[in-house]
C-alpha cells in the first residue's frame, strides 16, 4: 500500500459512548468481517469484555476502503477503551496513529473522560474528528451536544459530525472525512527500520509477539530485528496485521499497524515502548518510548496455594506484555506467605489483572486490601516510600506521613452540586473550581443557568479517599449524571496512622491498613466485627482487636465452640466416620493459622474481599 | 470401594477374629414412612418385598454360619429401619434361623428396635418368645409438634403407651432414644422430654443431637431457610442439661451419646466402640473380624438378587476357608459389596476415636495388648495438646475425655485419627 493511501486513527470517548459499536458499523461498512462472523462489539475479543459489556484491551484492525474519489485506501482502526483505570492504552494507540475520532453520546454530552481523553489527544498532535452519537436514541440531543463541543473546544459546527452506531446513520460521511481530514503517516520508507511496540503477547509457540507501528522503514519475515532497548536480537519468525485475528503478511511499511512474531521466549527481553530496528541497519536512534507509569493502587498478591509462588511469578511476567500497565515485585507476608505487591491504575484495573490471572492462566490468588503509596519522613531526615501498610515504620520514628492527593474533574447537572459538594467535603477533598460547560445564559430563559446547565467541578482530594465506593456514591447522590476523572497531583501530609489487627493477640500483617485517624475508629470496629462473623469459633476463646501503634480501638470476641461431636454410630459403619474424620483432618491441614487460629481460606479470603466491597 | 488386591503387603499382626464371640447385627431395611432427617439405608413402599427379603436374610444367616463354623454369638441386634414393622413370625423365623447357624450364648443380648406406632401386644409376645430380652423404641421426643416436624408416626402419648405395654408383656431391659438440637426446639421443650424418660424409669437411653444430613428433607429444609438452623450452643445447653439431670437420677453417661443404669449398658454397642468383632446381616449392613471391615450389597433388591446367586456358587469340596478368605468368598458369590483391608494405622486411628467415645475411655493395657506400644510412646503430643485445651484426661490407667471434650470430641477424635495415621506401624510386633 502506498504509504499515501494509509489512515492511521483511533476511536476515543467516555466510557459507553459507543465506541466499540461505532467500530462494528466501520468493520461492517468495509466489508472487513464476513457477515456471518460478526459479533456485536467485535472488538471486544476477551471474554472478560464481552461479560463486563466494556471494552479493557485497546484492539486494531485493519480495513480496506474505496472512497469516492475511486481510489483504495488501507485504514488501521485502534478502538480504546474507555474506563479511566486504562487510558494508558488509549494514550499508547494515540501514538500510533494520525487522527482520532472523538465520539460524545448524544443523550448525555460531554463527559470526564471526553475531556481527559481529547486533551491526551492534542498533546500527540492528532486530526481530531469530533462525532456526535447515538442521534437514533430519543433522548438524544445533537444539537444540544454538538454546541457543547463547539463551546467546550472551539470546533466549527460543520466540523462536527453526526452518527449512529446503532443504525448505521452518518457512517459512511465518517470514511470519507477520515480520508479528507485525517494525514497519511510521515515516515521515510528509505530509512533503516524503525517499529514502536505498542502492546505485545506471549505465544507459546512464536514467543513474543510484539504489536508495532511501523514508523521508518520496513520488516519482514525472516528478518535479522535488534530491539533497541533492551539491546535483545530476534529471528521474525512472522509479520502481519490484525482482521482482528492474526493474518500473515508479506511485510510491514511504513505507517502500518500489525504484529511481530519474535521467536523470544523471554518476555523481559521485549518491552512496550521500545524500538524495533534491522539488527544489520540499525537506526541511529530509537523512537520516544511512553511516558513512565505512576501506580496508583497497590496490593498483595498471594498464591492461594504457596507451592504456585513461581507459577505466579510466570503469570504476572506473561501477563504483564499483554498489560503495560501492571507493575509487581515480590513481598512476602507472615500470614500469606511468598507473593507480589502488584501496582495498579485503579480498582477495575486490579480486578481484571486478577480476573486475567485467574482465568488466563489458572491462577488461585489472594489479595490484600488495596493500598496507596505513602512517603514516610523519618525522625532521623530520611524518607521512604511505603505502599504496604505493614511495612509501616514505628510510629516513634515516623517524623511526617504523606500521601497521594489527586485532582479529580467532576462534570455534572448544576442541581447536583450541593450533593456532590457534600460527598467531596465529608471525605477530605478541597474545592478548586466550577466552570459552565455552556455558555452561561440558556436559550430557554435568556437569564442565569438553569438546574439543568452542566458544569464542570474540580476538587483536590486523598487519593485513598475515592478508591472505595466513591464512584458509587458519586453515581448514586446524582442519579447517574456525574462522570468523573482523576489525576495524580502530588503528595501531602496527613494525620496517618497505622491500623493493625490482632488475633488472639498475633498481629495479622495482611489485615494491616494506613488511614486517616478520623477513619480508624469506625473501620477498625467493622474490621473486627467482620473478622467476629467470618473466623469459625475455636477451642478456646478468640479476642479480635484493632490497634493503633499498641492502642486497642475495637474489640470482639468469639466464643469458644462448645458443640462438635458426631452423635450417632450408624449400624457399624466405621470406615465412614474414620473417613469423615480424617477428611476433616485433611481439611484443617489447609487453614490459614494465625497463631494457634485456624481460619479456613475462604474466610481469609472473605476478610480481604469485603475490604472491597 | 472394592480391593485391588486381596493380600495386603503388610497385615496388622493382632485382628480380632471370632473367637471371643461376635455381635451380630441385622438389618430390615423397611420403614411405613421415611422421616425427613434420616439417611439410614431404609425404604418405605417396598413392602412387597418382605418376604422375599427376609427369605434372603435367613440364607445369607445359615451361609455366614457354615462358612465361620458355626461361632460363639455373644450380642444380636435387629436395626434398620424398622424391625417392629415387619411380621412378628418373621422375626421368629429369622430368630430361628440364626439359632441355627450360629452358637447363641445363654445370656446373649437380643435387642430389637421398635417404633411405638407399632407396638401390639401380639407382637410384643411374639417377640419376647422368639427371645428378644431387649426393646429399643425410638421416641424422639414428647412434643407433638416436634414429633410432627420429625415425620414420626406416633404422639408422645402413644409412646408413654406403648412403654407401658412393652413393661406389660414383660420386657424388663429398656431403651428410649431422644433427640435434641432440633430446630425450633427449645430448652424447656428438651427438658420436658427428659424429665418423662426418667420419670418412664427406662434401663438405658440414648440422646442424640440432630445432625443435618446431606441429601435429607429436614436438611434442605433447612438449608432453604423453611426451618432454623438449629443452634449448637442450646444444643451443647441442652446436652449439659441431661448430663446433669440423668446423672441425679441414677444414670451413668457410659458413652457419649448414651446413659444407662449401672450393668445395663448396650452390650451390643459396646462391641462397636471396642473394635470387637461383629456381623452385619441385610443390605449396607457393615462387619468387622479378621482385620478387615466389609459390608453387604446397599441396594435391598441387589442384595436379594446376590443372596440367591450365591446357591448356585458352593464352593467345590477341599479344606474349609479361613479368616479372612471367608469374607473374599462372599464378596465374590455373596452379598458382600465393599471390603476395606484395616492396616495397622487405620486400626490405632479406629481404636481411639471409637474408644474414646466411652466414659471409661481407653485402657492403656488395651492399646498396649493390641498395638505393642504405649499411648504415650506414640500420642504424647496429641496427649499433651488436648489436655492443654482441657478436652482429655490421661492417667497410668488410661485417656478419656473430659466433660468438654464430650462436647467437643470430634476435635479429639481429628487429631488422633491425623497422628495414628502418621505414625510408622510399630514394628516391634510384625
Ligand atoms: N441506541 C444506541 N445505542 C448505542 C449506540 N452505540 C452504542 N450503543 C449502546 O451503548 C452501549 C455501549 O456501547 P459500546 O460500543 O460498548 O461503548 P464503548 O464506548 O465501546 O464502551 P467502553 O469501551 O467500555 O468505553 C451498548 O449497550 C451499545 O449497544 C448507538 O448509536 N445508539
Ligand atoms: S423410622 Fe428410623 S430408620 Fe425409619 S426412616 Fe424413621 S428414622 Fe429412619
Ligand atoms: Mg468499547
Amino acid at each position: 500500500m502506498k504509504q499515501s493511501h494509509i489512515r492511521n486513527f483511533c476511536i476515543i470517548a467516555h466510557i459507553d459512548h459507543g465506541k466499540s459499536t461505532l467500530a462494528d458499523r466501520l468493520i461492517q461498512v468495509t466489508g472487513a468481517v464476513a457477515a456471518r462472523d460478526m459479533t456485536e462489539q467485535h472488538l471486544d475479543t476477551m471474554d472478560l469484555e464481552r461479560e463486563r459489556g466494556i471494552t479493557i484491551k485497546a484492539q486494531a484492525i485493519r480495513l480496506a476502503y474505496t472512497a469516492k474519489d475511486g481510489q483504495a485506501y488501507e485504514l488501521n482502526l485502534i478502538d480504546t477503551p474507555g474506563h479511566v483505570d486504562f487510558s494508558y492504552e488509549v494514550s499508547r494507540s494515540l501514538q500510533a496513529c494520525e487522527g482520532a475520532l472523538l465520539l460524545v453520546d448524544a443523550t448525555q454530552g460531554i463527559q470526564a473522560q471526553t475531556l481527559a481523553n481529547i486533551y491526551l489527544a492534542l498533546e500527540h498532535n492528532l486530526t481530531i474528528i469530533p462525532i456526535v452519537n447515538k442521534v437514533d436514541m430519543i433522548a438524544a440531543n445533537p444539537e444540544g451536544t454538538a454546541q457543547e463541543i463547539i463551546q467546550a473546544f472551539g470546533f466549527k459546527r460543520e466540523e462536527i459530525l453526526t452518527a449512529s452506531g446503532k443504525t448505521g446513520a452518518g457512517v459512511p460521511e465518517i470514511l470519507e472525512e477520515i480520508i479528507a481530514r485525517v494525514g497519511p503517516p510521515t515516515g521515510d520508507a528509505g530509512a533503516p527500520l524503525r517499529a514502536l511496540i505498542f502492546d505485545s503477547k506471549y505465544d507459546p509457540y512464536k514467543g513474543v509477539m510484539a504489536y508495532v507501528r511501523v514508523q521508518d522503514g520496513a520488516v519482514r519475515e525472516s528478518d535479522k530485528v535488534r530491539l533497541m532497548g533492551t539491546g535483545v536480537d530476534a529471528d521474525v519468525l512472522e509479520v502481519g496485521y490484525f482482521t482482528p485475528e492474526l493474518r500473515k503478511a508479506e511485510s510491514l511499511g511504513v505507517g502500518q499497524v500489525g504484529y511481530v512474531a519474535t521467536g523470544l521466549k523471554n518476555v523481559r527481553d521485549c518491552r512496550v515502548g521500545d524500538t524495533v530496528t534491522l539488527s544489520a541497519r540499525q537506526a541511529s536512534a530509537a523512537l520516544a518510548g511512553y511516558k513512565p507509569l505512576k501506580p496508583m493502587v497497590f496490593t498483595g498478591l498471594y498464591p492461594v496455594d504457596g507451592e504456585s509462588y513461581p507459577a505466579l511469578r510466570e503469570a504476572l511476567e506473561k501477563l504483564q506484555l499483554n498489560d503495560a500497565a501492571l507493575q509487581f515485585e515480590p513481598e512476602s507476608s507472615a500470614a500469606l506467605g511468598f507473593g507480589f505487591r502488584a501496582g495498579f491504575l485503579g480498582l477495575l484495573h486490579m480486578d481484571v489483572v486478577q480476573e486475567r490471572l485467574e482465568r488466563e492462566f489458572g491462577m488461585n490468588l489472594i489479595a490484600t486490601a488495596p493500598s496507596v503509596s505513602y512517603i514516610v519522613e523519618l525522625t532521623d531526615g530520611k524518607e521512604v516510600t511505603v505502599d504496604n501498610p505493614s511495612k509501616m515504620p514505628d510510629p516513634q520514628k515516623i517524623g511526617e506521613t504523606r500521601e497521594p492527593w489527586v485532582n479529580i474533574t467532576v462534570i455534572t447537572p448544576a442541581k447536583f452540586i450541593g450533593p456532590i459538594m457534600e460527598l467531596v467535603t465529608g471525605r477530605r477533598g478541597v474545592y478548586v473550581k466550577m466552570e459552565y460547560l455552556q455558555s452561561t445564559t440558556r436559550p430557554e430563559d435568556g437569564k442565569t443557568p438553569g438546574q439543568n446547565a452542566r458544569v464542570l467541578l474540580e476538587y483536590n482530594i486523598p487519593l485513598a479517599e475515592i478508591l472505595v465506593d466513591f464512584h458509587d456514591q458519586l453515581k448514586s447522590r446524582t442519579q447517574g449524571y456525574a462522570s468523573m476523572d482523576y489525576a495524580l497531583a502530588g503528595h501531602q501530609a496527613g494525620d496517618l496512622v497505622k491500623l493493625d489487627v490482632l488475633v488472639n493477640h498475633e498481629p495479622v500483617d495482611a489485615l494491616s491498613l494506613v488511614l486517616h485517624r478520623s477513619n480508624a475508629q469506625r473501620q477498625g470496629r467493622e474490621l473486627a466485627s467482620r473478622l467476629k462473623a467470618l473466623i469459625p469459633r475455636q477451642m478456646f476463646e478468640v479476642p479480635i482487636q484493632a490497634a493503633i501503634g499498641g492502642k486497642i480501638i475495637a474489640r470482639e470476641t468469639i466464643p469458644a465452640m462448645r458443640k462438635d461431636v458426631l452423635a450417632k454410630c450408624y449400624g457399624g459403619d466405621i470406615t465412614r466416620k474414620r473417613k469423615l474424620l480424617e477428611k476433616q483432618a485433611e481439611g484443617k491441614k489447609r487453614m490459614k493459622r494465625i497463631g494457634s487460629v485456624e481460619v479456613p481460606q475462604e474466610a481469609f479470603m472473605a476478610v480481604l474481599r469485603l475490604d472491597r466491597d | 470401594m472394592p480391593l485391588a488386591h486381596p493380600k495386603p503387603s503388610r497385615t496388622w499382626p493382632w485382628a480380632p477374629g471370632t473367637e471371643r464371640g461376635i455381635g451380630l447385627y441385622v438389618h430390615i431395611p423397611f420403614c411405613e414412612t421415611k422421616c425427613p432427617y434420616c439417611d439410614f439405608n431404609t425404604y418405605s413402599g417396598i413392602e412387597a418385598l418382605i418376604p422375599t427379603y427376609m427369605a434372603a436374610l435367613r440364607a445369607e444367616t445359615a451361609r455366614w454360619g457354615d462358612l465361620l463354623g458355626h461361632p460363639r454369638v455373644r450380642t444380636v441386634f435387629f436395626g434398620g429401619g424398622t424391625p417392629s414393622y415387619v411380621p412378628g413370625a418373621e422375626m421368629t423365623a429369622i430368630i430361628a434361623a440364626y439359632q441355627s447357624a450360629f452358637d447363641v450364648m445363654q445370656d446373649a443380648e437380643v435387642t430389637l428396635e421398635a417404633n411405638p406406632g407399632d407396638v401390639t401386644v401380639e407382637k410384643l409376645a411374639t417377640w419376647l418368645k422368639a427371645g428378644v430380652n431387649r426393646l429399643s423404641m425410638g421416641v424422639q421426643s414428647f412434643d407433638d409438634a416436634l414429633l410432627k416436624m420429625l415425620g414420626r408416626r406416633h404422639t408422645a402419648q402413644q409412646a408413654e403407651i406403648a412403654y407401658g405395654m412393652a413393661r406389660e408383656a414383660g420386657f424388663t431391659n429398656m431403651s428410649l432414644d431422644l433427640m435434641f438440637g432440633l430446630p425450633e426446639q427449645t430448652l424447656a421443650q428438651w427438658q420436658e422430654s427428659v424429665e418423662r424418660v426418667v420419670s418412664l424409669g427406662s434401663e438405658h437411653l440414648s440422646l442424640y443431637g440432630l445432625q443435618l444430613e446431606h441429601g435429607t428433607p429436614l436438611e434442605a429444609a433447612v438449608r432453604t431457610g423453611r426451618l432454623p438452623e438449629p443452634d449448637q450452643d442450646l444444643a451443647a445447653d441442652m446436652y449439659q442439661f441431661a448430663v446433669e439431670r440423668l446423672a441425679a437420677a441414677g444414670y451413668l453417661g457410659y458413652e457419649i451419646s448414651n446413659w444407662a443404669k449401672p450393668g445395663l449398658e448396650s452390650r451390643h454397642n459396646l462391641m462397636y466402640w471396642r473394635c470387637e468383632s461383629y456381623l452385619g446381616l441385610g443390605p449396607g449392613a457393615h462387619s468387622s473380624m479378621f482385620g478387615v471391615r466389609f459390608a453387604d450389597i446397599k441396594s435391598p433388591r441387589g442384595y436379594v438378587a446376590a443372596v440367591r446367586g450365591m446357591a448356585g456358587a458352593r464352593p467345590e469340596s477341599g479344606p474349609p476357608l479361613t479368616g479372612r478368605d471367608i469374607v473374599f468368598e462372599m464378596k465374590a458369590h455373596g452379598p458382600v459389596d465393599f471390603i476395606e483391608e484395616t492396616t495397622e494405622p487405620m486400626a490405632r486411628a479406629e481404636f481411639l476415636m471409637m474408644g474414646l467415645r466411652l466414659a471409661e475411655g481407653i485402657q492403656e493395657s488395651d492399646f498396649r495388648t493390641r498395638f505393642g506400644a504405649g499411648l504415650n510412646e506414640s500420642f504424647a503430643g496429641v496427649i499433651s495438646g488436648l489436655t492443654d485445651d482441657g478436652l482429655l484426661k490421661s492417667d497410668q490407667q488410661g485417656i478419656r475425655l473430659t466433660p468438654r471434650g464430650r462436647l467437643l470430641g470430634n476435635e479429639a477424635f481429628r487429631r488422633f485419627v491425623e497422628a495414628a495415621e502418621a505414625a510408622p506401624p510399630t514394628d516391634a510386633r510384625i
